[in-house]
């Protein structure tokens, strides 16, 4: 797991800083200065850092207080865009669709990517060819993907051509049209691109579990299920994690899929946060409103790394 | 919307907007100013005095035909100017920072609008009034179009086209029907379609092209309340949930019936395919779905007028009008006014008009069309008008066409909703406007 074994190096090298100071200041009471080399690596890229996300993310916050149309100078407004946000219909659709979306296209990424890469794990003929077909969607643009999507979905489109041939014509649909269908219709191509990207994470995570475990289990007797419940799975903790990290980031940044899909329609039904405020910013031009919304994103993200963080030093410190 | 460009977007541009918006970016004040200099114009050359041509027209038609104006306009001596062509939804989002960056393009492709008379008011846009001392042959309507409301011109136009009611010949020949002359044999042209297995009404506000459905609402509100009411509910002068307004979904709900079920769900240049293959009878479209139609099935192609409703309303069709504006900013502001002056020539439009497809008018009234029989039909339902409106979002605005989408697909899905859309789609507008 990364962030947890930087972290540790991290407190590794503060730990060895630390040492030398107690014992070189017993024998020379001298302030030891920090090497300017050091001085330039942490200060430079602190300050690319400030200038490109901290003050831009700043600028936002202070935006989501304005009223902007990206042209004249904004007009401050206090809490009014969180207050309009709080009686807008349409960001409270986008909100629960934003939740389905998490919890359909988090959960079954998952639960997908874990059993795959389950089925996977042994080597054997043709194994390394079927991982990769199913690395292959990650690899592509997820644009190019949504317009190869779109044409399943037409009306006249493979699905219901199949469809009729399997006899469903009461099946066949206009999915993207629909308002009932369409958010669903577009979480399956972000699903069929993320199933192998968790795939690919917890194929890593098994790799990295010792045999001998298994062994073990096996002499005293335990089950297939057994194995898997009391081995693999403590096993996978930490890139549970990882992958729990990223579906959630994944799921709020998702856009450029619902975008080019639907962008966000037919009227509203398939609108997620992240869509609702790029529309709001870039076709209503009310920027102070879109920047109301980035902040609410910003929040339910930083709250889910926060708290990953918090959990990960706290096993550190274990 | 209704440009003569395809929908095509850069991923990178886009997928960096998103991105920063994502991270509370959206906006950065000064910030993204700064950047809009440095970053915005992409591939713009600002040095060796040509003026910058930034154009939203990438379909491959579309884009030849400003090639060949801009070479031209080099080859006849004078200042030189050259082009550069951005994907029409970046064009769109990044419109407000090249105009508030401190080097911005010169000129722009561009249709008039509340949004040019807004950028106006804040001093952006160049006053084009030389290049008009030029253009003492233009119609009237015109002259007005491209003023900011306040005396001053501050638009070029170059060319315009017609929406029409488009059919096959051929088809409608076989079906044994002929074009009605108003609302009511319209409505008995539909069910004869309809009753030989035929999807009488194509639409083509699926995918990416939702807005096709506001020509629709634009022909029923202008063929019933009138194009001054038109303009004024567009304005927010008026209000969606009007009574006069529910008259337009009460008539439009009259022609529902005959719709393609497919309607909401494919684009307009599927649709169009459809009804090359006679898959669909009619379809209310404007003269660019020609760009996309394959060029042996043109001939075989003709329109007639969007029905009349009420025969004591003043006749007013949509013209939407293409053209220049310029930024206030530009430094060349002799050579700009040379350029513009040259595109509104008959002899810069005439070289326009042969590099397209063709289905465009001239605005200068000395310029040659394409001089086929459909456009000779066209131009002269646009003469004969009494009013000309431009279409949904160029007589309001950009912010408002999304507004308009929802309401109008809604309908189209659940007509019976009819009141509680409205009330949305007032309320939806109300933000835009107050914005």
């Amino acid at each position: 797991m990364p962030e947890t074994g930087s972290a540790t190096a991290l407190k590794d090298a503060f730990g060895t800083l630390n040492a030398p100071k107690a014992s070189f200041r017993a024998r020379r009471p001298v302030r030891r200065r920090v090497p300017p080399v050091l001085l330039f690596f942490l200060l430079v890229p602190l300050a690319v850092e400030a200038f490109w996300v901290f003050w831009p993310a700043l600028q936002g916050f202070w935006l989501s207080l304005t009223n902007w149309d990206g042209v004249s100078p904004p007009t401050f407004v206090g809490f009014g865009n969180f207050s309009e946000l709080l009686g807008d219909p349409i960001f409270r659709d986008s909100a629960l669709n934003t939740l389905i979306w998490l919890v359909l296209f988090g959960g079954l990424s998952a639960v997908g990517g874990l059993g795959l890469a389950l089925l996977l794990q042994r080597e054997g003929k043709g194994v390394g060819f079927y991982r990769a077909a199913l690395f292959t969607p990650v690899v592509f643009s997820l644009v190019a993907t949504s317009l190869i999507w779109q044409a399943l979905y037409q009306p006249d489109g493979l699905l219901n051509q199949l469809l009729g041939g399997l006899g469903l014509e009461s099946w066949q649909h206009a999915w993207l049209a629909d308002p009932d269908t369409a958010l669903y219709a577009v979480l399956i191509p972000a699903l069929w691109r993320q199933v192998g990207y968790v795939m690919v994470l917890y194929l890593a995570g098994l790799k990295g579990i010792d045999p001998s475990l298994f062994e073990a289990a096996k002499i005293d007797g335990a089950g297939r299920w057994q194995q898997f419940r009391f081995v693999t799975w403590p096993q996978l903790r930490s890139v549970n994690s990882v992958v729990l990290s990223v579906i959630i980031i994944d799921s709020l940044r998702s856009f450029d899929v619902v975008w080019s899909m639907t962008k966000g329609g037919p009227y509203h039904s398939s609108e997620l946060l992240s869509t609702y405020m790029y529309a709001e910013a870039f076709q209503s031009l009310r920027l102070g409103y879109a920047s109301a919304l980035a902040v609410v994103i910003f929040v339910l993200a930083f709250g889910v790394i926060v708290a990953y963080l918090v959990r990960a030093f706290r096993e550190d410190d274990q | 919307m209704s440009q003569r460009s395809d929908a095509g977007l850069s991923r990178r541009r886009f997928l960096r907007n998103a991105g920063l918006a994502g991270l509370g970016v959206v906006g950065a004040g000064p910030l993204l100013n700064a950047c809009a200099t440095s970053a915005s114009s992409g591939p713009v050359t600002q040095t060796g005095g040509a003026v910058t041509v930034q154009s939203n027209l990438s379909a491959p038609a579309a884009k030849s035909a400003i090639d060949a104006l801009v070479t031209a306009f080099n080859d006849r001596g004078g200042a030189s100017a050259s082009v550069n062509t951005v994907a029409s939804e970046t064009f769109r989002t990044q419109l407000p920072s090249y105009l508030t960056s401190a080097n911005p393009p010169d000129t722009y492709t561009w249709y008039p609008g509340s949004l040019l008379s807004g950028y106006a008011e804040k001093g952006l846009l160049l006053d084009v009034g030389d290049v008009w001392q030029t253009m003492g042959d233009y119609s009237e309507a015109f002259r007005t179009l491209s003023s900011d409301g306040k005396g001053k011109q501050i638009f070029v136009p170059t060319t315009y086209y017609w929406w029409g009611m488009f059919y096959r010949k051929s088809k409608f020949a076989e079906w044994g029907v002929t074009p009605p002359a108003n609302w009511t044999e319209f409505l008995a042209l539909c069910r004869t379609l309809q009753g030989k297995g035929i999807a009488p009404i194509g639409l083509g506000a699926g995918g990416n092209t939702p807005w096709i459905a506001s020509g629709w609402f634009d022909y029923l509100d202008i063929r019933i309340n009138g194009a001054q009411f038109h303009r004024d509910l567009l304005a927010g002068r008026k209000r969606f949930d009007d009574p006069k307004v529910k008259q337009v979904f009460a008539t439009w709900m009259e022609a529902l019936p005959y719709f393609d079920p497919s309607g909401t769900a494919v684009a307009f240049q599927d649709a169009t395919t459809s009804l090359l293959q006679g898959r669909t009878g009619m379809l209310l479209i404007g003269a660019f779905f020609a760009d996309s139609a394959p060029k042996d099935a043109l001939g075989d192609i003709d329109f007639f007028q969007f029905p009349i409703v009420d025969p004591a309303v003043p006749v007013a069709e949509e013209g939407p009008t293409d053209g220049f504006f310029a930024s206030a900013r530009t430094p060349r502001k002799a050579e700009v006014a040379e350029f513009l002056t040259y595109a509104a020539t008959a002899e810069g439009q005439d070289v326009y008009i042969k590099a397209s497809t063709g289905t465009v008018l001239p605005t200068n009234p000395g310029a040659k069309d394409s001089g086929t029989g459909l456009v000779t039909k066209g131009r002269k339902l646009l003469q004969d008008a009494k009013e000309l409106t431009q279409f949904f979002n160029r007589d309001s605005s950009d912010a408002l066409q999304p507004t308009a989408d929802s309401a109008l697909v809604r309908f189209i899905q659940n007509p019976n909703e009819v009141d509680s859309i409205l009330t949305d789609w007032q309320s939806a507008a109300e933000k835009i406007w107050n914005a």
